[in-house]
């Protein structure tokens, strides 16, 4: 099902402000580019679980702990590559129907 | 305006060292408290290896209570690269330590960072040659310095 609103994606790291805002930057370059409508905000990992976003993007370390938080969970190792974000959100964004 | 400084040849046994050098530069440039070296271990002890954010590069950093007194920015390269314990990173040579007064000054400069690091900033920290060129190129990738 299509979602008619921002989708609210989240991306995760320990400390929530050096780690997680330059993945948030990588996933806004990512997301322009499947031209999908989005708001990234990026936290820590005991923030995040209060939270209820669409998708969550982090290291396995981190996803681990909230892998139940969203009905996207997203695994990265490099925070710095944008085309491999990219095809993991063009295939789970395309599993949920919303690209 | 961010502080922006350099170490070259750093030579660390661990990513405890690795991690402390490329803090104890901040603190030396004076954008950082004494402190701030060993809350930027603690995160990795706390939180896992995960600031190695890709291959062979860490960014070290704690949170602004912990001793940020300014934005500051730094890069250390090591003499020999260390083992994080990271599952795909490791090793790490290069280390962008960075601290900030509060929650949102740095957001800038790091946004700048980031965007600098995706066009190939890291290959040219890697080719500098020298402490001056390492600072250098830093510079030139940081908006506000």
């Amino acid at each position: 099902m299509a979602l008619d609103r921002q989708l609210e994606i989240l991306a995760v790291c320990g400390v929530g402000m050096g780690s997680s805002l330059m993945l948030r930057m990588t996933a806004e370059d990512a997301l322009r580019s499947l031209g999908v409508d989005a708001r990234v905000e990026n936290t820590d990992v005991s923030t995040a679980r209060g939270m209820t976003p669409d998708v969550v993007i982090g290291q396995g370390m981190h996803t681990a702990e909230i892998a139940d938080l969203a009905p996207v969970v997203i695994t990265i190792s490099d925070f710095l590559d944008k085309e491999g974000l990219e095809a993991q959100l063009r295939e789970r964004l395309t599993e949920q129907g919303w690209l | 305006m961010a502080v922006v400084t350099a170490s070259d040849g750093v030579t660390a046994g661990t990513w405890e060292d690795a991690v402390r050098a490329a803090a104890a530069a901040l603190v030396a440039a004076g954008a950082a408290g004494e402190g701030y070296p060993g809350a930027c271990v603690r995160v990795v002890e706390e939180n896992g290896p995960y600031i190695v954010l890709t291959k062979g590069l860490a960014l070290v950093h704690a949170r602004p209570e912990e001793g940020g007194l300014a934005v500051g920015v730094g890069a250390t390269r090591l003499a020999a690269p260390v083992e994080f314990g990271h599952p795909d990173n490791d090793p790490v040579d290069l280390l962008l330590a960075f601290c900030t007064p509060d929650a949102d000054a740095h957001v800038g400069t790091l946004a700048g960072l980031a965007r600098a690091l995706s066009g190939g900033l890291t290959d040219r920290l890697r080719a500098a040659p020298g402490r001056d060129a390492l600072e250098r190129v830093l510079k030139e990738a940081v908006p506000d310095a």
